[in-house]
C-alpha cells in the first residue's frame, strides 16, 4: 500500500487460496506447517519402522539368509538415519510449530516464511536421501558414517554421498527452525509472560533450539568435509591420504551427543506438560526442571568421547569423559524425581496420554541406568558396539523420545483437530507398544553381554543368541502392531468423531484457552498473563494462594513471585502483533511461494553433488531466484 | 466447563509389562556362551565383569525403587470413580529437590572410584610384576586378522596363540578401515584404527580356545570377521613357536600333495604365503603383505592381488575362514571352490584370477580342489631341522618359475598381475643403458621396485631369498622364453 514505489515486479503474486494444494504450498501458518511436519515425519516413521522389521526378520534366526549383507547394511544405515533425522527431530518440530505460538500466546512464529522454508527443505532433503533406495544406491556405511569406511576408497558408488548430502540439506532445515523458535520464544511471549512463566514444554523447546543451532553446524562441517572427500578427492578423513579418521569421530560425536538431547528434551517437555495435567497438580519444582534441562544441554557438550572409549584415546581422556558422563546423569535423575514428585499426592487420571507419559518415566529410567553402566570405560570395553548399547539407546529413544511423542499426540490431538483419539484403541496402542518394545529391546541387554556385536547381518548357531533374537523379533512385530493400531485409531477417530471442546483435559497452559482447533489467528485476543499455568489459575483462582504460599515458604527463585504478579502489566515482550494491546487489529503474515522455491533450489544444489554440474547450476539459479523473490516480496499484495 | 473424561484404566494389566523383563533377567545368566563377557578366562575380563556387576546391582536397586515408586504412586493416587477433588497445588520442595540432586552424585562417586582404578590398571602400560611380556602386533584387514610376533619372527593369521598366565602386549593396527579387536572372555575391546596404532594388554589365565570377533562395523563381511585365541601352557606355546620355525616336509614327487603344491603355487601363492618358517621369512612376509596391499589399493576394481592371510602350517589350524567353520576337508574344499558360500564378500573370490568365471566358482576340477586341500592339510612342522634353506630342486629354472612366479607372470604375452615374459631375453638387454640382459633380469628379481614397468603396480616382493644358484637358473630359464 505505502511501499508501492519499492515494489519489484512479482513473478508470483502472494498466494491467496485457503484451500487446495496451493494453500499448503504457500502456507506460512505455524499450525499448517506443524501438520505438514507431523504427516511427513510419520510417513518416514513407517518407512523406518519397516526397515527395522526387515532387520529383525533377518536376525530372527541364526545363519538366516532372508536378506544379504549389502541390503542389511543399507537397512540399518537408513533405519538409524531415518529415525533420528526424519522422524524424531521433525516430529518434535511438528510439536514446536503447533504449540509454541499457542503456549506463549502469539499469533505465529517470529519468521513465518523461514518456518515454511524449514519444512520444505526438510521435505526435499528427506526425499533426496530416500531417493537412493530407488536408484539402488542406499547408503551402507552406518548412520555414524565412520571414516574411512564412508570414504570413496572403501565405499565407492553414490550411497554415502546421498547420505552426506542429504544430512547437509536436512541440517539447514533444522538450523533455520532452531533460530526461528529461539527468536519466537524470546520475543513473542504474551504480555506478562516472563521467562519463568512460560510452559515447561516451551522451555524445553528453547533449550533444544539452542542445541540445534549450536550442534547442527558441527555436523555440517563434518558433512561438507566428508562430501568433498568423496566428491572432490580431498583428504580430511581419508587415512590413505594422511587424513585422520579419528577426527571424523570427534566431530561427529561432538554433534552426535548434543543431538541425543535434541531428541529427548522435547519429549521431556511433553511429559512435563502431561503429568501435571493428569495429576491435576503443578509441575513439582518447575525451576529445578528448567535448570536441569539447561544443565543437560550444557553438559551435553562435554561427554562426546564416551562414544569413543575404545578408540584408544588413552586412560586420561577416558577418565575425563567418564566423569563428565556420570555427572550428566545427575540432572537427568533430578528430572525423574521431579516427575515422581509431580505425581505424588495427585488425583491421577490414567488416560492414554498419561499412560504414555508414565511409561516414559519407567522406560527412560532403564535407558538412563544402562547408560550409567557404560559410562564406566572398563565395562564399556565389553559393551561398546554390542547389542547392550543398542538396547540402551532404544530405551532412551523409543522408551523415551517416542513414548513422549505419542503421549503428546494423544494429549494435543483434540486441540489440533477438535476431536479425541479413541481411548480404547489408544490403550490397545499403548499396551501393544509397551509389550512389544520391552520384548524387543530388553533381551538385547544380555545379547550384548553375551558378546553379540552390532551391525552383523548374521550369527552362528553355536553362539547361543537365537532365543533372545527370536524374542526381539517377535517383540518388534508386536511393536509394529501397536503402531498399526495407532494408524487405525487416527482413521477410526476421524470417522467417529467425539468432539472435545476447548479444554478437554482440564489443562493448565494457554493453548487450552482457545478453540479446538484454534482459529487461523490462534487467539481472538492476545492473552494477558499473570501466572505460570495462567489458564489453570483463571479457572481455579482459589488455588492461587495455595501455590504461591508454598513458593514463598520454600524461597525458590522464580519469576512468578506474588508481588511481581500484582504489578501492572506493561509490555514485556516485543511481539509484533498486538504490542500488549489484545484488542488491536489482528495482523497475520501473508502467504508466500518463495520458501518452497528456495527449498527446491537448495535441494537441487544438493542433488547436483550427486549427479553433475549442470544440476548444480540449475539448483543455484532456482536458489538465487528464490532468495531475490523472497527479499523483494512486498509486505502486502495490492488489494 | 471443566469436563473430565470418564476414561480410566485398570492398572493391573500394566504390571504385565514387567513379565518380559522378568523373563529376560532369568534368562540372562549364560556364562558358557562362546562370547559371554561372564565366565571369564582372564583377569582383565574378570575385573570388567566384576565392575559391571557392581554397577549393575546399584542400578538394580535404583531401578526397583523408581519403578516401584511409579507403580505405587499410580495406584495410590489414582482417581477413584468421579472424584474430581483438586489436590494440593504444591509448588515444589527445595530441600527435597536438593537432596535428590546430591543423592545421585554420591552414588556416582561410589561408581567412579572403582571405574577410575580399573581404567588406569587396564589401559595404561603393562604392570611390571606380571612376568615376561609377549609382544604381538595384531593387524585388522578387511576381513581377517593378521598376528605378528616381532620378537620371535613368527607370523600367522586368524588364530592367535598365547601362553597362559603371561601378559601379552598388543600393538593394534589397520591399513584399511577401522576394526576392533575383541576377545570377550579375556578382555574388552580396543579399536584398530588406520594411522593411529593402539595398545591393549591381556592375560589368559585358563588354557583353552576362545572366540574373538571384530566389533567395529567394517564393511560387507563384518559379521564374518572372526578369530580364535588359543591359550597354551608355556611349554606348549614354546613348542608351537618352534614348530612355526620348522619347515613342512617337501611333498614326495608325484604325490597328491605335490600336485596340490603346484596348483597352489599357480593359483594361490601370489596372495597367500605358506612357508614363513625360515630366517628372513618374517621380513619377507611383511614386505610382501605390504606389496599385496599396494597392489590392491592401486587398482581396487580389477587388481589381481589382495592382502591375504599367511597360511604357514595351515594343517595345524582348527578353523577356516577366520574362525567361521571348523577346519575339515569338506569345509576346506567348499571354501576353495566357492568362498562366498562360507563368507560372503571375501576379497579373494573377487580378485583372484582363478575365480574369474561366470558363477564366481573356482576354475578347478573337483580333483584339483581336493589336491589343494590335501596339500594345505599336510602343512605342518616337518622333520627337517629349523632354519633350513629353501629347497630348490637343484637348479631347475622351469620348476622354480612354476613354483614361485606363475601366479603373477605368464610365459606368454598376456598380463596377469605382472607382465607376460615371452621374449624377455630379447628385450632385457635394451631396457637400461649399460646393463646386460642377464643383469637386468637378475636385478629385476632381486629389486623389482627399481625396475618397475610403467602401468604395473609395485607389488612384486624381492626374491633374493631364492639364493644365488636358483636365481641364476631362473634367469637362464627366462631367457629361453619366446
Amino acid at each position: 500500500m505505502t511501499t508501492k514505489s519499492l515494489r519489484m515486479p512479482q513473478l508470483f503474486p502472494r498466494p491467496k487460496s485457503s484451500t487446495g494444494i496451493w494453500s499448503w504450498i504457500g502456507t506460512v501458518d505455524h499450525k499448517r506447517i506443524g501438520t505438514l511436519y507431523g504427516i511427513t515425519s510419520f510417513i518416514w516413521f513407517i518407512v523406518g519402522g519397516l526397515e527395522a522389521l526387515m532387520i529383525r526378520g533377518q536376525l530372527a534366526s541364526a545363519e538366516n539368509d532372508l536378506i544379504g549383507p549389502e541390503t542389511y547394511n543399507q537397512l540399518f544405515t537408513m533405519h538409524g538415519t531415518t529415525m533420528v533425522f526424519l522422524v524424531i527431530m521433525p516430529l518434535s518440530a511438528a510439536f514446536f510449530n503447533w504449540l509454541i505460538p499457542l503456549q506463549i500466546g502469539a499469533r505465529d512464529v517470529a519468521f513465518p516464511r523461514l518456518n515454511a522454508l524449514s519444512f520444505w527443505v526438510f521435505l526435499f532433503g528427506s526425499l533426496l536421501i530416500n531417493f537412493s533406495w530407488i536408484t539402488g544406491n542406499a547408503p551402507n556405511g552406518g548412520w555414524f558414517g565412520y571414516a574411512p569406511l564412508s570414504g570413496a576408497t572403501f565405499n565407492p558408488g553414490l550411497g554415502m554421498t546421498y547420505w552426506v548430502v542429504g544430512l547437509n540439506v536436512l541440517g539447514l532445515a533444522s538450523i533455520a527452525a532452531g533460530l526461528n523458535f529461539i527468536v519466537t520464544i524470546l520475543n513473542m511471549r504474551a504480555p506478562g509472560m516472563s521467562m519463568f512463566k512460560i510452559p515447561i514444554f516451551t522451555w524445553m523447546t528453547l533449550i533444544t533450539s539452542v542445541l540445534i543451532v549450536l550442534a547442527m553446524p558441527v555436523l555440517a562441517v563434518a558433512g561438507i568435509q566428508l562430501m568433498t572427500d568423496r566428491v572432490y578427492g580431498t583428504h580430511f578423513f581419508n587415512s590413505l591420504g594422511g587424513g585422520d579418521p579419528v577426527m571424523w569421530q570427534h566431530i561427529f560425536w561432538l554433534f552426535g551427543h548434543p543431538e541425543v538431547y535434541i531428541l529427548i528434551l522435547p519429549a521431556m517437555g511433553i511429559v512435563s506438560e502431561v503429568l501435571p495435567t493428569f495429576a491435576r497438580k503443578p509441575l513439582f519444582g518447575y525451576p529445578f526442571v528448567v535448570f536441569a534441562g539447561a544443565a543437560i544441554a550444557f553438559m551435553g557438550w562435554f561427554v562426546w568421547s564416551h562414544h569413543m572409549f575404545t578408540v584408544g584415546l588413552g586412560p586420561a581422556a577416558n577418565t575425563a569423559f567418564s566423569i563428565s558422563t556420570m555427572l550428566i546423569a545427575v540432572p537427568t535423575g533430578v528430572k525423574i524425581f521431579n516427575w515422581l514428585g509431580t505425581l505424588w499426592g495427585g488425583n491421577i487420571r490414567l488416560n492414554t496420554p498419561m499412560l504414555f507419559s508414565i511409561s516414559f518415566i519407567a522406560m527412560f529410567t532403564i535407558g538412563g541406568l544402562s547408560g550409567v553402566i557404560h559410562a564406566s570405560p572398563p565395562t564399556d570395553a565389553q559393551q561398546q558396539d554390542t547389542y547392550f548399547v543398542v538396547a540402551h539407546f532404544h530405551y532412551v529413544l523409543v522408551g523415551g523420545a517416542l513414548l513422549g511423542i505419542f503421549s503428546g499426540i494423544y494429549y494435543w490431538w483434540p486441540k489440533f483437530t477438535g476431536y479425541f483419539l479413541n481411548e480404547k484403541l489408544g490403550i490397545a496402542n499403548w499396551a501393544l507398544m509397551m509389550i512389544g518394545f520391552n520384548l524387543q529391546f530388553a533381551p538385547m541387554h544380555w545379547l550384548g553381554m553375551d558378546g553379540m556385536p552390532r551391525r552383523i547381518y548374521t550369527y552362528g548357531e553355536n553362539m547361543g543368541w537365537e532365543t533372545s533374537n527370536m524374542a526381539a523379533s517377535i517383540g518388534g512385530a508386536i511393536l509394529g502392531l501397536g503402531i498399526l493400531v495407532f494408524i487405525i485409531n487416527v482413521f477410526y477417530s476421524k470417522m467417529n468423531k467425539v468432539m472435545a471442546g476447548n479444554d478437554p483435559w482440564d489443562g493448565r497452559t494457554l493453548e487450552w484457552s482457545t478453540s479446538s482447533p484454534p482459529p487461523v489467528h490462534d487467539f481472538d485476543e492476545i492473552p494477558q498473563v499473570k501466572y505460570r499455568d495462567d489458564f489453570w489459575f483463571q479457572k481455579y483462582p482459589e488455588t492461587i494462594a495455595e501455590y504461591h504460599h508454598d513458593e514463598h515458604d520454600q524461597a525458590v527463585p522464580s519469576g512468578a513471585q506474588l508481588d511481581e504478579v500484582e504489578e501492572a502489566l506493561p509490555v514485556v515482550s516485543g511481539g509484533s502483533y498486538g504490542h500488549g494491546d489484545g484488542h488491536s487489529a489482528i495482523h497475520l503474515p501473508d502467504m508466500s511461494y518463495y520458501p518452497f522455491i528456495l527449498a527446491l533450489g537448495i535441494a537441487g544444489l544438493g542433488a547436483g553433488f550427486l549427479s553433475n554440474n549442470v544440476v548444480i547450476a540449475v539448483g543455484a539459479v532456482i536458489l538465487v531466484w528464490g532468495l531475490i523473490g523472497w527479499a523483494m516480496e512486498p509486505v502486502n499484495d495490492p488489494k | 466447563m471443566h469436563r473430565v473424561l470418564k476414561l480410566s484404566f485398570p492398572l493391573r494389566p500394566a504390571l504385565l509389562l514387567l513379565v518380559p523383563l522378568a523373563i529376560a533377567l532369568l534368562a540372562a545368566c549364560t556364562p558358557d556362551n562362546n562370547q559371554s563377557t561372564f565366565g571369564t578366562a582372564g583377569p582383565i575380563a574378570e575385573d570388567q565383569a566384576d565392575l559391571f556387576k557392581f554397577i549393575f546391582w546399584i542400578a538394580a536397586v535404583v531401578f526397583v525403587l523408581v519403578e516401584g515408586a511409579i507403580i505405587y504412586i499410580a495406584i495410590r493416587y489414582r482417581r477413584r470413580s468421579n472424584d474430581d477433588k483438586l489436590p494440593h497445588q504444591t509448588h515444589g520442595n527445595t530441600r527435597l529437590e536438593i537432596a535428590w540432586t546430591i543423592l545421585p552424585v554420591l552414588i556416582l562417586v561410589v561408581i567412579a572410584v572403582p571405574t577410575l582404578t580399573d581404567i588406569w590398571a587396564q589401559q595404561n602400560t603393562v604392570p611390571q610384576d606380571l612376568g615376561e611380556v609377549l609382544n604381538v602386533e595384531a593387524i585388522g584387514h578387511q576381513w581377517w586378522f593378521e598376528f605378528r610376533y616381532p620378537d620371535q619372527e613368527v607370523v600367522t593369521s586368524n588364530e592367535l596363540h598365547i601362553p597362559v598366565n603371561r601378559p601379552v602386549a598388543f600393538k593394534l593396527e589397520s591399513q584399511d578401515v577401522i576394526h576392533s579387536f575383541w576377545v570377550p572372555k579375556i578382555a574388552g575391546k580396543v579399536d584398530m584404527v588406520p594411522l593411529n596404532d593402539n595398545f591393549i594388554w591381556m592375560i589368559g589365565d585358563e588354557v583353552g580356545e576362545y572366540y574373538g570377533q571384530c566389533a567395529e562395523f567394517c564393511g560387507i563381511a563384518h559379521a564374518h570377521m572372526r578369530f580364535r585365541v588359543i591359550v597354551h601352557e608355556e611349554a606348549d606355546f614354546q613348542a608351537w613357536l618352534k614348530g612355526m620355525h620348522t619347515a613342512a616336509d617337501t611333498p614326495v614327487a608325484g604325490s597328491t600333495e605335490a600336485s596340490g603344491k603346484n596348483l597352489f603355487a599357480a593359483n594361490c601363492s601370489s596372495c597367500h604365503t605358506n612357508d614363513s618358517t625360515t630366517p628372513g621369512s618374517y621380513a619377507r612376509e611383511i614386505s610382501s603383505q605390504q606389496a599385496r596391499w599396494n597392489g590392491w589399493i592401486s587398482d581396487i576394481k580389477t587388481s589381481g592381488i589382495v592382502s591375504a592371510p599367511n597360511l604357514t602350517h595351515f594343517g595345524t589350524r582348527n578353523t577356516i575362514g577366520g574362525g567361521l567353520k571348523d577346519l575339515t576337508r569338506g569345509s576346506l574344499e567348499n571354501w576353495i571352490t566357492d568362498p562366498s558360500s562360507i563368507k560372503i564378500g571375501t576379497r579373494m573370490q573377487k580378485h583372484a584370477a582363478v575365480y574369474d568365471t561366470a558363477d564366481g566358482k573356482a576354475k578347478l576340477t573337483p580333483a584339483e580342489v581336493s589336491d589343494i586341500a590335501t596339500y594345505l592339510l599336510s602343512l605342518k612342522p616337518g622333520t627337517a631341522p629349523a632354519g633350513a634353506v629353501i629347497e630348490t630342486d637343484g637348479a631347475d629354472g622351469a620348476n622354480i618359475f612354476a613354483t614361485n612366479c606363475t601366479s603373477c607372470h605368464s610365459t606368454g604375452d598376456n598380463k596377469v598381475v605382472g607382465p607376460g615374459l615371452a621374449g624377455i631375453g630379447d628385450r632385457a638387454g635394451s631396457q637400461v643403458a649399460g646393463m646386460s640382459a642377464d643383469d637386468y633380469i637378475e636385478q629385476s628379481i632381486r629389486e623389482p621396485a627399481a625396475f618397475l614397468v610403467d602401468g604395473y603396480p609395485a607389488v612384486m616382493p624381492e626374491w633374493s631369498q631364492l639364493g644365488d644358484d636358483s636365481i641364476d637358473a631362473l634367469v637362464d630359464y627366462l631367457k629361453t622364453l619366446n
